[in-house]
């Protein structure tokens, strides 16, 4: 039975071409660890064994690492939830943050302890988020831990500043903390229907705060996707604001925390951006309070984390690209 | 001449990207390229034969088959360092009690496509120079990858199955075959190779005698400049199975050339030295 097996191997990845995956019928534990030498012998990946057939990819798969390009790197852009509670209650809220939730802050000492591991996990940028950031006391100590080290954006309402809060803005630096303020419309009827009445010319306020401070600003849009005059009179707002298009965001309404219409995210159909909260390590900041997007309870190490992330996202990668390839239509 | 063109013959899907990488590799060169892909070794032969390819990537069955075609006016131009030292092997079951050829006679004896040298051409060859008879062997002929004149090692793996099945007493293979299926080390004491061959040639670039040396030598220097230790050439090289290029060594083709000039015959009565494909 074991040369039948071999034959089986060889004749299974000499009919494809290297990168494809191949199944071979194998029942047994001791035919898996057969294959599975064979494969390290000739210079194939041995995939996984299934009970009743191996899977097998022809020549060596690279290291995850080298397969998923730079712009998808899991920890590329590192999420952390600061906080879950909100001045606001947002209707597509995707963590159902509202005045009422729970605070669940990570807290400086953690966030220092992840800050200090996110270079070495390939970090480039951090982004800092909540609920609203701007609620903690310590955000401006929070904020400089981060931008000690990397380029970081705080997520926020623009809602706040003034006074303590006023203070802690103007405390942070401005080369290192870039603001990414929301305003879902240029005129308030929709930003207020989404976001709660009076807030839209609060947002003005404080967006005009941040750039009198000096600060880099980002306009963040949340739109249901069949907006385009709110889009258009949005980004002629921007103009007039001297925001460059590329600090403009327009993103949709996902299936989320509050939101009851949207678009259904799995983490399948997302790419990864590795998220830090309190309850745990998420998929995608999108998904921070989604069980089914829980990577791990455990934040640290950081490194951890995010191999778990690379090696479930490169099986989609692979997967993806097999169905790609299996339905060839010319 | 803008780019040389060479054929080659896709006997499998990762042909493309060799083909494609070599392509890249000589962009920059005195002599660029581009290739056409044949599904079989007699189509490429035609074609260089008739001028539509410049070079051909061909097997040693398919080098014969051109020095014939065009009297000798063909050269072989390089060749994979692997290409210098092929063998074929003849694997039985474990206490076969087969000791070399000459314990064949009255055996069963599996041979791969009839096109192939190293399963088929050469093997019936050197049973008749052991002098063995066609009436002397049983001859079990598999041919799975005809036109592919053996490239693809299923003939051999189909041969070899006929050991396992005890169809057949003994099995024909190439020496790369064997090797890729490590069952020396994964499966000891279940076969052993009972007869080793000589070395031999295997596939070489052939060019006719029109294709102006001042074209093909600077071609060929490019080519043997391919680096093993640079990580550019590398996959190139790994994927076409060779660490280095290198001259052709023609005295290498001698067997084959007695094997293909017998008529029909010897103890592998089976086979035909001029395979017909599929057309």
């Amino acid at each position: 039975m074991t040369v039948r097996l071999l034959l089986d191997l060889a004749d299974a990845v000499g009919r494809v071409a290297d990168g494809r995956t191949v199944k071979v019928p194998v029942e047994t534990d001791d035919g898996a660890a057969l294959a599975a030498r064979w494969c390290e012998k000739t210079g194939h990946t041995f995939l996984t064994w299934r009970g009743d057939h191996v899977e097998l990819r022809r020549g060596r798969t690279a290291e995850p690492t080298d397969e998923i390009p730079a712009a998808e790197w899991p920890a590329r852009r590192l999420w952390l939830y600061a906080n879950f509670d909100c001045n606001l209650a947002c209707s597509y809220c995707c963590v159902s943050s509202s005045p009422r939730t729970p605070r669940r802050e990570l807290g400086l000492e953690l966030v220092r302890q992840i800050v200090a591991q996110a270079p070495a996990v390939g970090a480039r940028e951090l982004y800092v988020t909540g609920g609203e950031p701007f609620l903690l006391p310590d955000i401006a100590d929070v904020l400089r831990a981060c931008a000690d080290v990397l380029p970081t954006t705080v997520l926020t309402n623009a809602m706040l500043f003034r006074r303590l809060r006023l203070a802690a803005l103007e405390s942070l630096p401005r080369d290192g903390v870039t603001l990414q303020i929301s305003l879902d419309s240029a005129t308030a009827d929709l930003h207020d229907r989404q976001r709660g009445a009076g807030s839209h010319a609060r947002a003005l306020a404080g967006i005009a705060t941040a750039l009198d401070l000096g600060f880099r600003v980002r306009i963040a849009a949340t739109l249901d996707g069949g907006q385009g005059a709110e889009e258009r009179d949005l980004h002629e707002l921007c103009d007039r604001l001297g925001i460059p298009l590329t600090d403009r965001l327009i993103r949709r309404i996902a299936m989320e925390g509050s939101a009851t219409t949207g678009l259904v995210i799995t983490r399948e159909s997302l790419v990864p951006e590795i998220c830090l909260t309190a309850d745990g390590v998420y998929w995608h900041p999108v998904g921070a309070t989604d069980p089914t997007m829980l990577v791990t309870t455990q934040l640290l190490p950081l490194s951890q984390a995010v191999d778990a992330v690379v090696l479930e996202y490169q099986g989609y990668r692979r997967r993806h690209d097999e169905v790609a390839l299996s339905f060839p239509c010319a | 001449m803008d780019e040389l063109v060479i054929g080659a013959v896709a006997y499998t899907a990762n042909v493309v990207p060799i083909w494609e990488g070599i392509r890249d590799y000589f962009r920059d060169s005195p002599v660029p390229i581009d290739f056409v892909l044949f599904s079989n070794y007699e189509r490429q032969v035609d074609a260089l034969v008739d001028g539509q390819v410049d070079l051909a990537w061909n097997t040693n069955v398919a080098y014969v088959r051109t020095v014939r075609r065009t009297d000798g006016s063909c050269r072989a131009l390089a060749m994979r360092d692997t290409d210098l030292t092929f063998q074929t092997l003849f694997v039985a079951r474990a206490g076969s009690g087969i000791a070399g050829l000459p314990d064949l006679r009255g055996r069963r004896v599996a041979l791969g496509s009839r096109d192939s040298a190293q399963a088929r051409i050469l093997p019936a060859y050197y049973l008749q120079e052991a002098g063995l008879e066609a009436r002397d062997v049983t001859v079990l002929p598999f041919d799975s990858d005809v036109g592919k004149h053996g490239d693809t090692g299923r003939s051999e793996l189909d041969a070899l199955r006929a050991v396992l099945d005890d169809e057949a007493d003994v099995a024909a293979m190439g020496v790369t075959t064997w090797a890729g299926l490590q069952a020396g080390d994964l499966a000891p004491g279940a076969l052993e190779v009972v007869w080793t061959s000589p070395e031999y040639c295997h596939c070489n670039f052939t060019a006719l005698d029109t294709l102006d040396p001042a074209i093909s030598e600077p071609w060929v220097e490019h080519l043997l400049a391919m680096d093993w230790d640079n990580p550019a050439h590398r996959p190139i090289l790994e994927m076409e199975g060779l660490r280095r290029w290198v001259r052709p060594e023609l005295a290498g083709y001698e067997s084959l050339f007695a094997a293909m000039d017998q008529p029909t015959g010897g103890a592998a009565d089976e086979t035909e030295t001029e395979a017909s494909t599929p057309r």
